[in-house]
């Protein structure tokens, strides 16, 4: 069925002008060439139904019950079946109430939304939840390599763990102790560099950081932490 | 945060993997997780209603009703659910708080009946969602201030001590002229006073026909001067009267003066007396004239008599903001468009806008679109500007009008349903008591059959109440058998107004025959307190009965009250020979006892029985005292 529209945050200066005009269509600025109905029904026509429960279970390592479970919970916070950005933003911080976690959500969603079309189905969420929890160490390093990767291009520079570093340290808040001040992300990220780049080259390739944490007995330990979560 | 919300931990936990690799510190151990139970459905049965839900979405407010371990009282063993006897449409709201987490107001409902389902289940209304919040907000005040006008109004009218002193009972004949054939009297009175008063001013000055020497005619006023004056003086000698006895009556003094309606009466005499002290003096009689102007304030006492004009007046002072937007815009429309005028017909020969000031006369008229046509503008520009200020006076002026209008409307209709709610609530209180005195009489019935036991249909189909209570004997038997133990305890038995008003009756002529100490037996529920005045010793005081005390009768003197214990008789000669008896509680002084005779309105008569009143409902019967020889 239709997939709800991107919110109107990345519609550009001409778009809007064009609005004004009351002979223009409203166009939607995503990518996708579903968009051209105006915004009203654009609005009123989102459903999405997940696939069967049977395939859900063939594809992720859940069960029957927690399918039903997870899928409950879900559409009760998304009756329309599909999670956007703003809502995915809005559950995120509520999670943490101090300091702001829309930065880091922003992320988050990006590494959920597999397929890129700025929504977060159902199979999207469970996939992911699946890799999460019951995914080998493997895939769930794959999954927080994807996550550091922000423009997906198999490489993690200085800048984009920068920015990722900057939106964690902003869930804390400012009421921390010791205060946090403004060089603490990056030295933090630099220790991360020195300690996963190997080659030095100023960006780490999937496979030097999967090797660096297989060596790292923290780490390992740390990502049987949520196993048995749902 | 939000219920629903919880059901994403798990996948907040989840996406927590992605700080792993960057975190500076090892993660601490998870809290040990017990097995997790299957998530099961609950059956709540409201009132035959049934809803199910999962445990876990009741579970998401543990500070209420069904989230917390209270719901175990309501668990109905036999059909495995959860029973509460609660309305079931009500219920429906509250249900889905839980579900989606918002509560919402059904406007349909009435307010107090869901604020009882609220607190019953241990909501607080605060959560009410935003799009309902309003609604009950609004809803609920409404509610207050009818419960509280009610109680005012209750205060007001039964606010009857049967010690009033004359200063009280005067305050209360002047606020409400109701109560006595005196105040209704003193209210008429001024009243036509104060027409007669304004309708001499007005006549005063009226061209009343020439005279031979004077060049013009004569006014009513100058003409009949002295016929006015004494007119005049009387008017203003009833206010003085009326103002000093208010100023004495009220319980207040100070805040009695600063009151509006006091400053008005002030206002209204004042001129007089000041009239009177100045006329001698010549040189203060033009300000003397001015103060004339002053006494057509008596107008404004008419407000004490009439609701409409009070509410006027309140709905002015509440629609304050309103007034004063209206004010400023048209100030500011007035000047804007006076200086354009001025400016506009500055050019035009003998133009009648010699300065802004003098534009703002032609600006009014013209905005209130009166339109006098002393000053037109002759220059087209001030034609044109001239048009355009009527257009914008129209709409200036009909825009905070209907604010006010609303408010008055609501604020009088108000009024009127508290007028007829006041009326209608003498027959509902008297068909109230009717049914009460059904149910307290239903025990003498069932003593009178002689039966201790399951006389009840016969009682009930005597008597012809229907009020009685058919359906539940257990409960009535019960009932009377507790009412038995209490006349067992204080050896005294009830009986019905009437053979209590009969019985007194004759105990009171039996009084005035004898002056001797004689004890009169009397039950603790039929008498009123005495305080006497000569002495205060032994009385027995009875709360209950006291209400209906001061009202209708006249307050006379009482000395003590004796109870004797009565021997265990039903005949009524007994009331009689009880005269005799002397066990006097104390006996130091040749005091005569008197009884406090209750003689409520309706006299039936009916058999034997004793001279005590059964139970509180008696309240509104007349007490007369009976004064001791």
């Amino acid at each position: 069925g239709f997939i709800y529209p991107e919110s109107g945050n990345k519609r550009g200066l001409k778009a809007r002008l064009r609005k004004l005009i009351p002979c223009s269509v409203g166009r939607r600025a995503s990518a996708r060439s579903q968009s051209n109905v105006e915004d009203e029904l654009e609005l009123s026509a989102v459903r999405h139904r997940p696939e069967g429960l049977e395939q859900l279970e063939a594809q992720t390592r859940f069960n029957r019950k927690e399918l039903q479970v997870l899928y409950r919970g879900f559409k009760n916070e998304c009756p329309s079946g599909v999670v956007n950005e703003d809502t995915f933003k809005d559950i995120y911080s509520q999670f943490f109430p101090q300091g702001d976690a829309s930065t880091y959500a922003h992320f988050l969603f990006n590494a959920f939304d597999t397929d890129h079309n700025g929504s977060v189905s159902f199979e999207d969420f469970v996939m992911g939840l699946s890799i999460l929890l019951r995914g080998s160490i493997q895939e769930k390093l794959n999954w927080a390599f994807n996550l550091y990767d922000i423009n997906k291009d198999g490489y993690i520079t200085k800048e984009e763990m920068l920015d990722i570093m900057k939106a964690i340290y902003d869930m804390m808040g400012k009421c921390t102790y010791p205060v946090l001040r403004e060089e603490t992300p990056r030295q933090h990220v630099d220790i991360f560099f020195q300690k996963m780049d190997k080659n030095k080259d100023g960006v780490i390739t999937i496979d030097e950081f999967i090797d660096c944490c297989q060596n790292d007995e923290n780490i390992m330990r740390s990502m049987q932490l949520f196993e048995n979560v749902i | 945060m939000a219920a629903g919300v919880a059901a994403w931990l798990p996948f907040a936990r989840a996406a927590a993997i992605g700080w792993m690799p960057v975190a500076s510190a090892p993660m601490p151990a998870p809290p040990r997780e017990k097995r997790r139970t299957q998530d099961r459905l609950i059956i709540l049965n409201v009132s035959g209603t049934k809803f199910q839900t999962w445990r876990n979405t009741l579970e998401r407010y543990p500070d209420t009703l069904l989230g917390s371990t209270e719901r175990d009282f309501f668990f109905h063993e036999e059909s495995n659910e959860y029973f509460f006897d609660r309305d079931p449409d009500i219920f429906r709201h509250i249900l889905n708080f839980y579900r989606t987490g918002k509560l919402h107001y059904p406007r349909h409902e009435c307010i107090s009946a869901y604020d009882e389902e609220l607190a019953f289940f241990g909501i607080i209304p605060e959560i009410i969602g935003d799009c309902c919040y309003e609604e009950y907000k609004d809803r609920r005040r409404e509610n207050a201030e009818r419960i509280q006008d009610d109680e005012d109004n209750e205060n007001n009218n039964d606010l009857v001590t049967p010690h009033m002193t004359l200063r009280e009972s005067m305050w209360r004949a002047f606020e409400n002229p109701h109560t006595s054939t005196m105040a209704l009297v003193f209210y008429y009175v001024t009243g036509f006073f104060i027409a007669v008063s304004v309708m001499a001013n007005v006549v005063e000055t009226v061209p009343c026909g020439t005279f031979p020497n004077r060049p013009k005619d004569m006014s009513c006023g100058e003409r009949y001067a002295l016929a006015f004056f004494c007119l005049d003086t009387a008017c203003v000698m009833i206010f003085t009267v009326e103002y000093l006895l208010r100023l004495i009556a009220a319980p207040s003094r100070y805040k009695f003066v600063k009151s509006v309606m006091s400053i008005i009466d002030v206002v209204a005499i004042m001129p007089y007396y000041i009239g009177l002290v100045m006329t001698d003096n010549e040189d203060v009689s033009g300000a003397f004239v001015t103060l004339r102007v002053f006494r057509v304030f008596r107008i404004f006492k008419f407000s004490r008599h009439s609701a409409g004009l009070r509410i006027l007046g309140y709905t002015l002072k509440s629609c304050a903001s309103e007034l004063g937007f209206l004010l400023f815009s048209l100030t500011m429309a007035i000047i804007i468009f006076a200086t354009v005028m001025f400016y506009a017909e500055k050019g035009s020969t003998a133009s009648k806008f010699t300065s802004i000031p003098a534009a703002f006369w032609y600006t009014i008229v013209t905005m209130t679109t009166l339109g006098y046509g002393d000053m037109v503008p002759k220059t087209i520009v001030g034609k044109i500007f001239g048009s355009i200020c009527s257009l914008s006076g129209v709409l200036v002026i009909a825009l905070p009008v209907p604010v006010i209008v609303s408010n008055f409307s609501r604020i009088y209709h108000q009024s009127q349903r508290a007028e007829k709610r006041r009326a209608q609530k003498k027959t509902r209180l008297a068909r109230i008591r009717a049914a009460k005195r059904g149910g307290a009489s239903a025990y003498l019935q069932y003593k009178r059959n002689g039966l201790l036991s399951g006389a009840l249909d016969e009682a009930s189909k005597e008597a012809g109440q229907a009020l009685v209570s058919k359906v539940n004997p257990t409960f009535e038997s019960q009932h009377h058998h507790l009412l038995h133990c209490l006349e067992k305890t204080t050896n005294h038995e009830f009986v019905d107004e009437q053979t209590y008003e009969t019985s007194c009756m004759e105990m009171s002529l039996a009084n005035q025959t004898r002056s001797r100490c004689s004890s009169v037996s009397s039950s603790p529920h039929g008498l009123s307190s005495c305080c006497s005045r000569r002495s205060k010793r032994k009385s027995f005081h009875v709360p209950n009965s006291t209400t209906g005390g001061g009202r209708h009768g006249s307050v006379q003197e009482l000395s003590t009250i004796q109870i004797q214990e009565r021997p265990l008789s039903n005949s009524r000669s007994s009331l009689n020979a009880k005269l005799e008896e002397t066990a006097q509680l104390n006996c130091d002084q040749p005091f005569i006892t008197a009884a406090i005779i209750s003689m409520p309105t309706p006299p039936v008569t009916t058999p034997e029985g004793d001279e005590s009143a059964s139970s509180p409902d008696y309240s509104q019967s007349n007490i007369v005292r009976v004064s001791a020889l």
